[in-house]
């Protein structure tokens, strides 16, 4: 889909940056159902089972030995719940098991993660970190010094695009949003967490947008890179959608 | 052994049955004994368990509890009356509580004057007291609570949900040792429902917690199956449904009951005329009598009515308004002024038909059907004074289905022929939050467990797997180990086979969240292009939408197009006929024994008045339309005036002509149709009767076999008497197709093939929640806090795809699906009548009409149905109507 040394891996959310031998991943958002649990909403837990297996695959297909979370590794905001520490601890376990060396990009939901960095051997970044020509933050804000990268990488968003079938029906597909921003390509990683529904870039107004870079980024003039049903698709820019399906910008 | 009594006792019997003191009273404020009282007086004073099915005015709670008195007055005479529970009273209605409450203050009042006039000073010297009632609702106070707790009453009044809360209460559970009787009232509104299962459960975990049966006293109105509702409330007791006696006093009142068309052309006949006459009708019989209740089905039509009766006939405040949408405050005035006696006439849409005592009532008129024989006779058995009266009742009809619908309907009431209600089985959700609070009691052997809850009637065939299933739910066994104190509501340890109660919390969730009823909700309805509101509906509306699907909304036609949690976005659909009428949640569906009956009568009568046409043409017959003698005796066999009888000749007389031949129960009729006007449009439309709930079945399946091979999508338009496909122009349906998709679907697995079919839709992600909700897998209520029905909504969405991708048979999800195949539609009987389609036993044969055929109007217009509203499809059906004409040469 993206020319060039980014591979977006077939049918799942992950990027794959060849000369960082390094696969990408945003929004994992661990511990999710435990924290959801404690509020009174029993989710079964699935999230960190799907997110190893999508993992485990990219890995193998790419004999990547790292991988780059940008961005809300787990969920509370206010302390690490027990709950995602366990799954941060199985997760890591996890990547070291398969030889794939973990580096996290702090994201508005990771406080007081820095207190894993020690027994986990766990690299932090706190909000932006550039490795080769590219750029990784999370998003919540902009970033601040762009000057060396050639590319921006970022999650937060959750991007989705909402299409409708031949009923009227609209279908929710999470998505890569790839364009430019200021003057630099900037691609937006769809949230890899299992109940994160996503935002509908294309229904949604560009005020409605989480990130302050996609208030300024021409996000009609985004490609929206879809995943879903086991493949991922080029549906065209964002503009386009939104105009197919009539809603205001 | 369940057994039903023909032969009442004899007064002495009856009397010789109850304390002296209380006989005197009774025979002070009774000349005699009514139907119901002449069997259970002495059944109860023998501690046998009876079910009393009697009309209301019928002196049925005096006849559950007179005895139930009289006992407690020997133990006070005796001495031995303690400041224990001796009698639980349950009813599903809180206003009917208090009414009880109020009401056995009478008695026991009168009976403890007696015996202090007799015995004077003995009374202070043997300190004889008299017996006590209390209350316990959701309403009371936490002091009354406390009160009840250091000095129980011996007769307590409660609804199922506190009974449940109280069962977990250790303290008060003490004081429920020695409960001799339970009384269970208005059981028809709880036995076909999941409270009622709900209720039957807590029943046999108070059994088990004081060591021993009780006597169980069953009241309610009308119902059929009887036997269905006696073991509905007594259970099973060793593989077997424990004793019980039937007392069937339903028809101890007469009916006196007629339908009535207010023109004698339903057809042609302009809308002023006909609103004007059935205004005028109404107004008579209001005149008539001293209170008139009328029904109209829907709260819309509530209003419509009382504006129309006030501007019409200045009755000004001598009528009044009563539906589930106004105030609780403005509804107990109307039942108040009712009781009074000060009101001339009250408009319902439902609410009215069943429960709280309202006094006595003249006459009962139904505008437009009530669906279902047990309906109309509960509606009204509200008229008439006292058991000898004369129940009288009116059916005003506006078009010439409904003229059939409710001719038949009577009739099936006066002969007694009521249609059946199940008892919902093997429900999941209530079971799994019986289980929580089973596990604050005691630690369980699950075999144990398992045959207590075998006892309810609602579980006693439950799968053994099925209860380990829920077990492991409950136990959290679908998280892993160190989650499981969070998820699990129970530890249940599969080693030694024992379950009990986990952690601190789950009884404050369980006490917070117990109960069965959902939380609902209006959700707004948004213009999907304009981003503006448009106005609201039920939530139980939205489940009824499907993608596609045109319904009015403030005089205004809209296309369903999806929905979020609490918003459904619609298009501007001015072009299109409504496929589904606003009230379509709202009104119950025609009943599957009523539909039944409705073909039969189409095949009989069919059959006389084929007799007079030969080759297309009327023969024998004057142009004037004179109806045959023998056709006339048949059709004044049933309770309708004359208009009405020429009205229903005329109908099968064009449809006969038009079409040759009349739908009937043994004839699945398809035609292939489009609308004159409208040619764009092909229907498809299927003559079947059987009711809607089997309707809604059949349509989809008929749907989803028809759209696999048109390949293209196909509307949908679910009614009583039938359903109707809208295939694209061009298409066309064969009939070896027809045969072809018959014999699919009677060897397919169409349990199946729904399921797939409704996954994705409204119904299943709101059904869902509920049951989710009920299985403590989402909470209402947290901590105290309630969750709004929008969180509850998106929450359970997540759920229902993070459940399903877990296990489709999860428990939650497999009750989801239970709950609408057997309660929301009649999946069950779609497939009998399938079965009998593939094997002939119905026959189906397909036709091509140019325009649809008489019978097929209701059908076709349905969606513009709206009872008192009739306008448009009056117009429409006119329209239709001259054009059949016009081929018919009529």
């Amino acid at each position: 889909m993206l020319d060039g040394d980014v591979e977006l891996l077939d049918g799942l959310p992950i990027a794959f940056i060849k000369s960082l031998n390094s696969l990408v991943i945003a929004d994992p958002h661990l511990g999710y159902e435990g924290v959801m649990a404690k509020r009174g909403v029993f989710l079964p837990k699935i999230n960190l089972k799907n997110i190893t297996d999508m993992l485990g695959m990219a890995a193998k297909s790419t004999g990547a030995k790292a991988v780059i979370v940008d961005g809300d590794i787990k969920n509370e905001f206010s302390d690490v719940d027990i709950e995602e520490f366990n799954e941060l601890y199985d997760f890591i376990g996890f990547l070291r098991g398969i030889g794939v060396a973990p580096t996290l990009i702090k994201g508005n939901h990771d406080n007081f993660v820095e207190r894993y960095r020690e027994p986990f051997n766990l690299r932090i970044y706190g909000q932006e970190a550039l490795f080769g020509s590219y750029l990784f933050f999370h998003g919540e804000e902009l970033p601040r010094e762009v000057g060396g990268a050639q590319m921006l990488v970022m999650g937060h968003e959750h991007p989705a695009i909402g299409v409708a079938n031949e009923v009227g029906r609209m279908e929710r597909l999470r998505c890569f949003l790839h364009g430019s921003y200021e003057g630099r390509e900037l691609l937006v990683m769809p949230a890899i967490n299992y109940f994160a529904p996503g935002t509908e870039v294309n229904t949604a107004t560009r005020r409605e947008a989480l990130s302050p870079v996609l208030r300024r980024a021409d996000i009609d003039g985004m490609r929206a890179i879809a995943i879903g049903f086991g493949s991922t698709i080029d549906f065209g820019t964002v503009g386009e959608l939104r105009k197919a399906w009539r809603y205001k910008r | 052994m369940i057994e039903t009594l023909e032969k009442p006792f004899t007064e002495q019997e009856s009397l010789g049955s109850l304390n002296m003191y209380v006989r005197e009273w009774f025979g002070k404020n009774f000349a005699e004994l009514t139907p119901p009282q002449r069997f259970a007086f002495k059944l109860i004073s023998e501690s046998s368990n009876v079910l009393i099915t009697a009309p209301t005015g019928s002196g049925k709670t005096l006849s559950g509890f007179l005895s139930v008195i009289s006992k407690l007055f020997d133990y006070a005479l005796a001495g031995k009356l303690e400041n224990k529970v001796y009698c639980i009273y349950i009813s599903p209605l809180r206003a009917l509580n208090n009414d009880v409450y109020k009401n056995l203050q009478r008695p026991l009042d009168g009976v403890y004057e007696i015996i202090k006039r007799e015995l004077g000073v003995e009374v202070i010297k043997r300190n004889i007291r008299s017996v006590s009632v209390g209350i316990r609702t959701g309403d009371t106070t936490q002091k009354e609570r406390h009160a009840q707790l250091v000095k129980p009453p011996n007769i307590l009044v409660t609804t199922p949900e506190s009974l449940a809360i109280m069962l977990n209460s250790q303290k008060f559970v003490e004081n429920l040792g020695s409960v001799e009787y339970v009384l269970v009232d208005e059981i028809h509104e709880l036995a076909n429902n999941k409270r009622g299962v709900h209720l039957s459960l807590s029943l046999e975990r108070l059994a088990d917690i004081i060591g021993r049966d009780f006597v169980r006293i069953g009241m309610g109105a009308t119902l059929y199956p009887v036997d269905e509702a006696a073991r509905f409330l007594v259970g099973y007791g060793h593989g077997e449904p424990r004793d019980c006696k039937i007392v069937d006093a339903s028809w101890s009142k007469r009916l006196g009951v007629r339908v009535v068309s207010p023109v004698s052309d339903m057809i042609n006949s302009d809308d002023k005329k006909v609103e004007d006459a059935m205004y005028k009708e109404l107004d008579r019989v209001i005149k008539s009598g001293r209170t008139t209740l009328v029904f109209t089905n829907t709260r819309s039509g509530t209003e419509r009515v009382v504006f129309n009766l006030k501007r019409r006939f200045k009755y000004g405040e001598a009528i009044a308004a009563h539906h589930g949408s106004l105030s609780r405050e403005s509804r107990l005035e109307v039942e108040d002024l009712l009781k009074k006696g000060s009101l001339k006439c009250a408009v319902s849409s439902t609410s009215l038909e069943l429960g709280i005592d309202i006094g006595a009532i003249d006459n009962v008129v139904l505008l437009g059907s009530p669906k279902s024989v047990t309906r109309s006779v509960q509606r009204i058995g509200r008229s008439g004074h006292s058991f000898r009266a004369v129940a009288k009742g009116e059916m005003i009809v506006l078009n010439r289905d409904d003229l059939i619908e409710c001719a038949v309907m009577l009739d099936a009431a006066l002969r007694h022929r009521l249609d059946s209600f199940r008892v919902p089985q093997n429900a999941l959700d209530v079971l799994a939050q019986h289980m929580v609070g089973m596990s604050f009691t005691k630690k369980w052997r699950v075999d144990e467990a398992y045959e207590l809850v075998r006892h309810a009637y609602p579980y006693h065939d439950l799968d053994r797997s099925d209860f380990i299933a829920l077990l492991d739910y409950l136990a959290g066994n679908y998280v892993g180990l160190e989650s499981r104190r969070v998820y699990g509501k129970i530890w249940y340890d599969k080693d030694s086979q024992m379950f009990g109660k986990r952690g601190m919390y789950t009884k404050v969730i369980y006490m917070l969240n117990l109960g069965t009823i959902p939380d609902e909700v209006a959700v707004d309805v948004i213009n999907s292009k304009t981003g503006k509101w448009i106005g609201s509906i039920e939530e139980e509306f939205l489940t009824r939408l499907r993608e596609g699907d045109v319904f009015t909304l403030g005089g205004r036609l809209y296309r369903f197009e999806r929905s979020s949690s609490m918003r459904c976005y619609v298009a501007d659909a001015s072009s299109s006929a409504p496929t589904i009428p606003p009230w379509f949640s709202e009104q119950l569906p025609l009943s599957y024994e009523l539909a039944n009956d409705i073909g039969a009568f189409r095949r009989e009568l069919s059959g006389l008045v084929q007799r007079h046409i030969k080759d297309g043409r009327i023969d024998s017959i004057p142009k004037r339309l004179r109806v045959p003698s023998a056709i006339r005796t048949s059709i004044k066999s049933l309770p309708v005036e004359d208009k009405a009888t020429n009205a229903i000749f005329g109908y099968f007389m064009e449809q006969l002509l038009f079409a040759g031949v009349v739908p009937n129960d043994r004839l699945l009729l398809v035609e292939q149709t489009s609308v004159g006007d409208n040619p764009e449009d092909r229907y498809v439309v299927f003559h079947s009767l059987f009711g809607r709930r089997v309707n809604d079945a059949l349509s989809r399946l008929f749907a989803i076999e028809l759209r696999e091979r048109l390949e293209h999508d196909i509307g949908i338009m679910v009614s009583d008497n039938g359903f109707v496909l809208t295939i694209a122009k061009g298409e066309r349906l064969s009939a070896s197709t027809l045969g072809e998709i018959i014999r699919d679907l009677a060897s397919g697995d169409v349990a199946d093939m729904l399921r797939l079919n409704i996954r994705n839709t409204e119904l299943i992600k709101r059904r869902f929640r509920h049951v989710a909700a009920r299985s403590f897998m989402i909470l209402r209520n947290y901590k105290g806090w309630k969750i709004s029905v929008g969180k509850q909504q998106l929450n359970s969405q997540l759920l229902f795809k993070a459940a399903e991708a877990i296990d489709p048979n999860f428990p939650v999800i497999k009750e989801t699906y239970r709950e609408i195949f057997e309660e929301v539609m009649d999946l069950p009987r779609a497939i009998e009548v399938i079965a009998k389609l593939g094997s002939g036993e119905i026959a189906h044969r397909l036709i091509d009409t140019p325009v649809p055929s008489p019978f097929a109007h209701g059908l076709v217009t349905f969606g513009h149905a709206d009872v008192m509203q009739m306008r448009e499809r009056r117009m429409y059906l006119q329209h239709l109507h001259k054009l059949v004409m016009k081929r018919i040469g009529g």
